[in-house]
Order: C-alpha cells, then structure tokens, then sequence
C-alpha cells in the first residue's frame, strides 16, 4: 500500500470516528492494529498521530458552541463531506476493485469495533461505497456479514455460508460438528473475492494465524482452516460449495494399473492409479525424467498404456474414442498458435472447426466470451507473432493456447507444463484461470514444475512421480508436504504451511524424496536414502484410492465437426488469411516469378540477326535453353513455397489430433493455396518472358505446361514436407529433387548418349520418363515448334516430305548397304559370316516390315524371303528390285510435297486475305536453334543400327511413332509430334500435360497415406536396430 | 426546455433552474432523505441541458448545509457541468461558516470548472 493511500485511508478512518462522539479506545486500538498489519513500528506513531490530530484525541471533547449550532453539531460538518469525497476520489484512481471492498470492510469493522454505529458514520460508508462504485446489494450484503454477529440474520444471504456444529456431514465440508461457534464466508461475486470470519472463541488456524474472535479476513486461493482437532477445511472444497448450485457435470475418470513399456523394453510408468471426478485441478509433479508429460499423454490418450485402462464415464479412451470425441483437451507445452493471424482469428478459426452447427453470430459471441475470460479482449486483434518479432506477451500466448482448448469447454483438460517460461505473476494467472475452469466442473490435469507456494496451493490434489515411473503420492498438495515429513521422522511434521507467512516449499519435498545418504567423510554420495520403489511401497502403505463409481452417461461435449468440404473451406481460407497477413512470404512469392523472368530474358536477349543490329526471336540461340530453365525455375518455385508447409503446421496438426479433423480436407485447403499461389506465379514469369523474349502464339501453352509442372513440384514438396521433420532437410534435399531433373530433362544431355545402362536407342529412357522435366520440356519444344503461326501450315507437308526424304536416302541406303554385306558373306561358311547374315537379314526384315509400300514385294512372305538360311542370290535380287522402287516411290512423294510447300506458300503470299510474308512469318514465329533441336539435325547418324532395328535419328519431331504392340506401351522417341497410347494417337502436348497431372495424382495419392514419411521412419528403425545389437 | 423551480424546505434546498432568463441556483439546505432520487431529475435537467446550452451558464450553490450523501450528488452535478463549454460556478457561503468555504475550495479541486467564492 503506498504512503498516499495508506495517509487517504488514515483521514478516512478520522473522519468517520470523529463523527458522534469521537473515536473510542476500541475503535483507536483497531486503527492501531491496522497499523501495525501494515506499516513498520516508527511510521505507526507517524500516523497515529495523524489520526489523532484529526479524531482530536486526547483534547477534551469541546463543548457545544454557544450560539445555537447545538442541533447543527450533530451533523457532518460539509468540509468533512467533501474531504471524504476527494479521498475516495484518489483512492478509486489507484486501488482496484478488490482492494476497495478491502477499504470498505476496515472501515465496517472499524466503526463494529465499538459497536457504534450512528447514522452519520454509516452515511458516511454507505456514501463512500457508492463512489467506489460497489452495487448497493453488494455493499449490504458486507455490511452485514461485518457488523452483524447472529448467523440467523444472514441466513437470508445466498452468499454467505455457514459452517457451525450443525452443518451436515453430506456437505463435503470436514470442519462439520466440531467446532464452538460459527464460521462465516463471504463471498463478493463482482469481484470474486471470500472473505471469512470466526465468531466463536476456538483456535480456529487460518493458513497458520490464529483468528481473532469477529475479524474479518481475505480468504485467498489455497487457504485452509484448520480446526482445533485438525480438521482442514481448504479453499477449493468451499469454492464448490459456493458455486454448487451451478451446473452439475457428470464425469469420472478411472485411470487404473497403468503401465507403459518403451520400445527399448523401459518401464515409463509402473502401475499408476488415477481416479478422479468432475471439478479437480490435479497437478503432476516429479523430478525430470520421472514420467510427468508420460502420464500425461497417457491419460490423455496420445499414448496408448502397455498395460491398465483408462475409463472416462466408464468409456475406454482407446476403444469408444468416437463417444469420447471433444471431450479431451490437450495444451502442449509448445505454442501451438498459427503466429501470422491475430488473436481472434486463432481463436475463430478453431472455433470453426469445432462448432459447426453454430451461426456466425455464436461463434462469434463464442470466441469474444472465450477472450473476456481469459483477459485477452484487449488483445484480439494483434498479430500472436512468432518467438522473434512477440506482439504479445508470453503469459499471453500460453493463455490464448489454453483457450484454443477451452473455446470447446472439453470436460477434460490435459495442460503441460503451463508455467515453464512465465512471470510468477503471469504463472498465478494462467493457474488461477485453470483453477476457475475446475470450479466449473471440469477436471484438469496439470504438469507442474517448481510451483511457487501460491500455484502449489491451488491444486485440489497433486500426484508425485518418481525416477522410473513410480507414483509416490497422490493426494491433497499440502498433506504431501507432511506426508513426507512424517515418513521421514521429520521435526515439525504436522505442519506443511509455514506458520508465520503461510507458504508452502514444494522443493522440501523434493528434498525429501531425493535426500542423499552421506559417506563416513560427511560427503554427499549419489545413492539416495530411500529409493522410488521404496517410496512406492510407503505409499502404498498409507494411502488406498479407491475408484471414482463410473458414470453412466456419455461425457459431455459440445464439439460438432463440419463436413469435409466445409473444413476445407475454413482451412483454406485460414491459411489464406495467414499467408496474406505474411507480408515478406507474399513480396518474395510474388515477385520472385517476374524477377526471374526478367532477369533471364534480359540476359538471353541480344542482337541476334545475322546482320547484327537487331534483336530476332528466329534467331535466338538461347530460346531452347531458356525453355528449360523455365521449367526449372515453375519446379524450383514449386518447391520452395510447398517444402515447408506441412512442417511449419505440425504443431497445429497435433493439437487438432484431438478434433479428428479431415486429413484428405487439409491437404486439399493445402493444394487449392499452393495450385492458385503456382498459377500466378508462372502465369508472371510467362508474360514476362514471352512479352521480353517476343515469343509469339505461346503464351498460353507454355502457362499450362509450367503451371502443370509447378503444381507437380507443390505436390511433391508437400510429400517432403510431411515426411520430414525439420525444415532444414527439406532445403538441403532440394537440390537433391530437382538436378536430376535438370540432368534427365533431354537438353543438357542427350538421351541417346548416357549410360548403356539406362539408356535405350530411339526410345527415352525409363528412368527420365519419371522426370516431370522430360515431358514438361517435351511438350514446350514440340508444341512451340509445332503450334505457330508460320509452321502450323507448313507441319504436315513437311512431315511427309521429311519422312519421303529419310526413307528416300538414308533408309534406302542403309538396306542397300546391308544387302551388299548378305551378298558378300553368301558364299563363306565362316561361323562368323553367317551371323553377319543373320543379323542384316532381321534388319532388312524389320525395316521392310514396317514399310507401309510394298511394291513388287506384295503378297510375298518377308520372313520366307528374308530366312538368313535359305537366303540367295536371286532373293538378293528380288530384294533390290523393291529398295529402288521404294526410293522412287519416296523421291516421288518428296518432290510432290516440295511442289505443294511452294504452291501453298505462295497461295499465302499472294492471297490478300492471309497477309502472309515467309521470311517475317519465320522472323517473328520460327525459332532457327529450336527447330535444330527437336529436328536433332546436329547428329552425326541419320540412322543408327540398334538391337535389329534400324532406328531413325533425325527429324524426330516429324516421325510419327509406330503402333506398338502392347496399347499401353506409351514409349517412344524424344520429341514425336504425338504419342500413341491406348488405341490413339494423342498430341504430345496433351499427353504429357497428362503424364505430369497423373505423377502428381500419385504423388498426392503417397501424400494421403504418408508413404513416404513411413518409409524413413521404417529405415530410421532398421538403423536404430543395428546401433543397438 | 422547462423550467425547474423547487421550494426549499428543511431538508431539501431550493433550486432554480431556467435556461431562458440564464439562472441556475441551488441554495438551501441539503440533507433529503434519499438524495440520489432527490438530485436525479436535476442531473437529467442539466444532461438535457449539455445538449444545447446557453454560451454563457453561471450556476449558483448558495448552500447553508449538506450532509455527506448529498456531497456525493453536489459533486456529481458539478461532474456533469464539466462537459459543458463556458461553465462556471458561483459559491456563496456565510461569513462565518469557514466549513463551507473550504468545503468550495474542495470541490473546486475535484472538477475542472472555474470558482469563484462570493461571501454572503
């Protein structure tokens, strides 16, 4: 109390005792003892005589002035009036609440120490209750409960209880039929306060002081009353009396024989028995390493038991978890908070989730209900930060935690370590919270470490672990305090509360548990004087629980799931919300796509016309290069934004374990953010290029397919994110993804030049089919190439005049070369001869096989004609017959296309309505470097022998693919125009936007089951294995 | 707006309140029986009044006595002169009656309304 409110409080006290007659000894005594309660032994005489002054104390009481004022005398004097105002004034500026209806009950006692009480002195009250703003039924119900002394008149008052020797054993209350007198408990529900006062002549022991016959005294959180036979009556047990007549919640928790076995063949708890029921602040306590956050998932159910059962309302947690869904909450000890949203937005969302047959309006009122309560009001629309940039305090977060639990009032509440890291003011909150949610009828159980004396004394019961798993105590916090001080033949062991302050040492008890034994050289050893089996046993010894009865209905709940399309509404937009509240994560992500863009459009623009002084995009060298680093950069960017998802929302995940939330409605709020988030990002990176890079009629195609492969990475970087546990992996493992893609995307490396291994001649390989790069650069080169406006008219007579072309030089060739190789060997009988037959013949008969022209050698069997044993002369003959009419039947074909080009091209140039010019058309829309690339006109053979098969190298973009023999066998050269699969021939394009979708399909499909989140716990655990044997 | 005109008895002061002729006086003896219900249609006059007041209000306690409960009206009265621009109050008091006087000097500490201290 500062100097000024205790010298207001002096002249308060003045006033009125100066009032009708002076002060009296008694009412001096009780300023005196006041006093001394709160000020030190020199400043008392500095006050005293401050009140002195004012009462007149010791002065004769003046006679009554001459002149008529006699009647007048009696009243107040106005000065007097107006000073008590301006007192009340300055107090009500610096005292709370509380401690004004602590003023007010000094000032009733203090005109009851005399029993004097004039009209004027309580006017004088009444009015300063009035200007400390304390409700007028209020301020009776105090005034009586200090100045009356019969019980039967405040029998009247629903706030006032009674305990006396006729208060009935049923009441729960153990200070029933021994006591003489009565004691009297107030309670002062604006403020939330208790008061108590005795009126018999007993020793009757609060917290450690005896009390004065008629004092009234603060019955603060964990006080107890102790009666001359010893009796306790505690805190708790006389807050459910008061607040009985609320809601009655039917609830029993049965925790019986829990054992736990780690994997490692550890006992993590060794029989523990919990039995517990509605309205209980349970705490767990033990030294580190005991088993308290063990018990506490195991109660919780996050673990399952080894052995025992857990019942609540008779219903297994591990067995009927559909009746027991909502009923549990569970507060980790980590924030679980999603840092970019505020407050209320937590709060909101989570509301959502749980509630969905409420309106908006409910929830809303909900969440603000829920803020009130815990004081976060003020709060609510502050961003929760993360632990660098805090908007709110700590004390804050750890109580908007609980109220993520608590919004849907679990009957059960699980809270670890709620106090690690807190001010002891903040710590006295958050349990005092805890404390009020119990006396509301839920039942919660708190891991506890070092409580000061205050938190400690909240807990109704308290449950002590020991090394190993043992329970070693389980009951009332402060009988724990003597328990083992008694077992331990402990001086003073009767008293667990400090007798002069009232503390409580929760470390004694540790102290005690843990005490060493000393060595014949007074050193400390590390063997402990009495081990945890043995305080188990002592336990055991004088302490028997029995079961709470199991109730028969279902716990109470309130939760109601919305439906999986709901969730992922409320998921996304959740996230959205947090994701657009992230100003750095939105700048970078949006303006990274563009940036890139720019940056290498920019540096791969230069003056590329042969004269030298102009930028052409026919001429861009770099164009197929760019193609590919565009499709890294859709990946890169892909990846990056999904990597950390899942990671960075674990914790969240895990507290909404509880509400058996849709996983499938998650991930899709997940993939909806990250295909949107994609889709603009290459949508700015292809309108940047295209419009640097004068890319003509592509723009939409090349979107697609960078989108299509963004959105594969999304989904692929969300496998990793959930399979993963740090964010750090995630990164490393990036370049691990993605260079492979860059190696197998058929640019950097040619497909027909890696390893035999993996490679197969004229086919791409398997191993860069499972590339996205691959199909998403396959379809970038062919559909650009094919799809301009200068060579979609030229594409299909350029296909039969290239493929008339190949087949009228180079494949004719190379049969010709092949017969002259059969002729040659015709007459030898070397073993090595007729191999060499062998072998030209099946290449001849592949080749003519495929041959759609037969010519003279229709209706001939080819494999009679080509049977390397029987082959001869004339067959040779007959052979080369058709090879030249093959020839000319394709020099034929070539020269008709090559007419039909010209007529077509000048059909274009002259018709007026087409405003065609080759060479601009080509300028703007043909890309020279390209068109070498998927022409592959840089490879030395045109066609190249391989298992049998002559096999075609150039000019693959216009080789169409052959109907293979399996309809499923989508294999095929790199760049074919289309792609035969089930029956028809499907445009590339179009095909491997469906390649990338479908892998991604898969991928979301192993992202559902976590497959691969599986697979590395099952290699983990092989390893783990080996290190052990 | 109407004009409050109340007689002064024993225990209730006389009070005078009228807007158009600019009087605003409360003068007598003050100890009613309950003064919240007493002062209450006063309060509501002159929160009534703080929606147009005239540009000049000079309010007037000629007061002989009041008791403790009273104050605690007298001084919410003054509280809600506060709000009012161009407030300001007279307080009259006996010559010889120095509790009054202080008792003004009070009052003037606790609102922010210009006193000023007239003798009768």
């Amino acid at each position: 109390m500062s100097e000024e409110i205790l010298k207001a409080l002096t002249q308060l006290f003045g006033i009125i005792t100066k009032q009708d007659g002076g002060a009296t000894e008694k009412e001096r005594n009780f300023v005196i003892g006041f006093f001394q309660q709160e000020l030190d032994q020199d400043s008392i005489k500095e006050y005293l005589e401050l009140y002195d002054k004012l009462v007149g104390w010791g002065e004769e009481p003046e006679e009554e002035e001459e002149d008529g004022k006699a009647k007048k005398k009696k009243l107040t004097s106005v000065r007097d009036s107006v000073r008590t105002l301006a007192i009340c004034k300055k107090i009500n500026k610096t005292l709370t609440q509380k401690q004004k209806v602590v003023v007010l009950i000094k000032l009733l006692e203090m005109v009851s120490a005399d029993k004097n009480f004039t009209p004027q002195r309580m006017e004088i009250i009444d009015t300063v209750s009035n200007v400390f703003n304390i409700v007028k039924d209020e301020f009776k119900l105090i005034e009586s409960f200090v100045i009356k002394q019969e019980s039967d008149e405040l029998d009247k008052f629903d706030d006032i209880l009674i305990v006396n020797d006729e208060t009935s054993q049923e009441d729960n209350l153990h200070v029933h039929a021994d006591i003489k007198g009565e004691i009297l408990f107030l309670n002062v529900r604006s403020v939330d306060m208790y008061f108590v006062k005795y009126t018999g002549h007993e020793e009757i022991n609060l917290n450690g002081f005896i009390m004065k016959t008629d004092s009234v005294y603060l019955f603060s959180h964990g006080s107890t009353i102790k009666t001359p036979k010893g009796a306790a009556l505690y805190y708790s047990e006389l807050i459910r009396k008061f607040l009985s007549d609320g809601e009655q919640v039917n609830l029993s928790f049965n925790a019986e024989d829990i054992v736990l076995q780690f994997p490692n063949g550890e006992l993590g708890l060794r029989n523990v028995n919990v039995f517990e029921g509605p309205g209980e602040l349970v705490g767990i306590m033990g030294a580190s390493g005991a088993g308290k956050t063990t018990l506490l998932n195991v109660l919780a159910g996050i673990q399952a038991p080894t052995e025992g059962s857990i019942k609540i309302n008779g219903l297994d947690l591990h067995q009927d978890n559909e009746q027991l869904q909502g009923v549990i909450g569970y507060v980790s000890q980590d924030d679980l908070l999603i840092e970019e949203l505020t407050v209320y937005q937590n709060l909101y969302y989570n509301a959502k989730l749980c509630f969905a047959k409420m309106t908006e309006e409910e929830i809303h009122k909900r969440v603000m209900d829920t803020l009130e309560n815990l004081g976060l009001e003020a709060r609510k629309d502050l961003r929760v930060g993360g632990v660098l940039d805090k908007t709110i305090s700590g004390g804050q977060r750890k109580r908007l935690n609980i109220a993520l639990e608590l919004i849907r009032e679990p009957a059960v509440m699980f809270v670890d370590e709620p106090t690690s890291g807190l001010s002891s003011r903040d710590s006295e909150n958050v349990i005092d919270l805890l404390k009020e949610l119990t006396l509301k009828g839920k039942l919660i159980f708190v891991v506890i470490h070092q409580p000061s004396s205050d938190i400690y004394k909240m807990f109704d019961k308290m449950i002590i672990m020991d090394t190993g798993g043992f329970q070693i105590f389980y009951g009332h916090p402060i009988e724990a305090v003597t328990y083992f001080k008694k077992t331990t033949n402990q001086v003073d062991a009767d008293r667990g509360v400090c007798p002069t302050c009232g503390n409580v040492n929760p470390e004694q008890i540790f102290n005690i548990i843990e005490a060493k034994v000393v060595d014949e050289y007074g050193q400390l050893t590390n063997k402990r004087k009495i081990n945890p089996s043995q305080w188990r046993d002592f336990y055991h010894e004088s302490f028997d629980h029995k079961r709470v009865t199991d109730e028969e209905e279902a716990p109470p709940s309130t939760l109601s799931i919305p439906n999986k399309l709901k969730q992922t509404v409320i998921f996304t937009i959740r996230d959205t919300l947090s994701k657009l509240s992230n100003k750095q994560y939105l700048l970078i992500n949006l303006l990274e796509a563009p940036f890139l863009a720019l940056l290498l459009a920019f540096i791969i623009k230069y003056k590329s016309a042969p004269t030298g002084n102009e930028y052409l995009f026919r001429f861009n060298d770099n164009l197929p290069a760019f193609l590919l680093m565009s499709i890294i950069v859709a990946l890169f960017m892909g990846l990056t934004v999904s990597a950390e998802e899942i990671i960075r929302d674990r914790k969240i995940l895990k507290r909404e374990s509880f509400l058996d939330l849709s996983w499938n409605s998650y991930l899709l709020s997940k993939i909806t953010i990250l295909f949107t988030l994609s889709a603009i990002q290459t949508l700015t990176y292809v309108i940047i290029g295209v419009l640097v890079l004068e890319i003509k009629d592509a723009t939409l195609s090349m979107w697609a397919i960078l989108f299509t492969t963004s959105c594969f990475a999304n989904v692929l970087g969300l496998n990793v994110s959930s399979a993963f546990k740090s964010a750090v992996t995630v990164y490393i493992l990036i370049p691990l993804l993605l260079i492979p893609q860059m190696i197998l995307s058929g640019l950097l490396f040619s497909f027909d030049k890696l390893n035999d291994f993996i490679s197969t001649k004229g086919k791409v390989p398997v191993v860069a089919d499972l590339m996205t790069s691959r199909w998403a650069y396959e379809a970038l080169a062919v559909d650009m190439f094919k799809n301009n406006s200068y060579q979609e008219y030229f594409y299909d007579i350029e296909s039969v005049e290239k493929t008339a072309d190949f087949k009228s030089s180079f494949l004719t060739k190379k049969i010709r070369e092949k017969l002259r190789v059969i002729e040659n060997n015709l007459e030898s009988n070397d073993p090595k001869a007729l191999e060499e037959i062998e072998y030209s013949t099946t290449i001849i008969y592949n080749a003519l096989e495929k041959e759609p022209f037969k010519g003279s050698l229709e209706h001939t069997d080819l494999k009679e004609l080509l049977n390397p044993e029987t082959i001869n002369q004339e067959k040779i003959n007959r052979i080369s017959t058709y090879v030249d009419q093959l020839r000319d039947h394709y020099i034929n074909e070539f020269n008709l296309a090559v007419k039909k080009k010209e007529t077509l091209q000048f059909h274009l140039e002259n018709d007026s309505s087409y405003q065609f010019n080759l060479n601009d058309a080509k300028d703007k829309y043909f890309n020279e470097s390209l068109s070498d690339l998927v022409r592959n006109l840089t490879v030395e053979d045109r066609v190249i022998e391989f298992k049998g098969q002559l096999i075609q190298q150039i000019d693959p973009v216009f080789n169409k693919p052959e109907v293979p023999d399996n309809p499923l066998n989508y294999r095929t050269h790199f760049f074919a125009p289309e792609k035969y699969f089930a029956g028809t021939y499907i445009d590339t394009f179009y095909f491997n936007i469906i390649v990338i979708w479908f892998m991604s399909l898969i991928l979301y499909i192993t992202l559902y089951f976590e497959l691969f989140g599986k697979l590395i716990r099952v290699f983990g655990n092989i390893k783990f294995g080996k290190k052990e044997s | 707006m109407e004009i409050i005109n109340l007689e002064g008895t024993e225990d209730t002061p006389k009070i005078l309140l009228d807007k158009g002729n600019g009087i605003f006086e409360i003068s007598g003896r003050s100890l009613p029986e309950d003064s919240a219900e007493f002062y209450q249609p006063i309060l509501d006059w002159i929160s009534a009044y703080g929606e147009d007041p005239n540009p000049k209000t000079l309010f007037t306690f000629k007061l002989e006595y009041f008791n403790t409960a009273s104050s605690k009206l007298i001084l919410d009265v003054l509280s809600s002169l506060e709000d009012i621009d161009g407030v300001s109050i007279d307080w009259y008091f006996h010559e010889d009656d120095e509790d009054m006087e202080e008792a003004g000097e009070e009052f003037s500490e606790l609102v922010e309304i210009p006193f000023e201290f007239k003798t009768y």
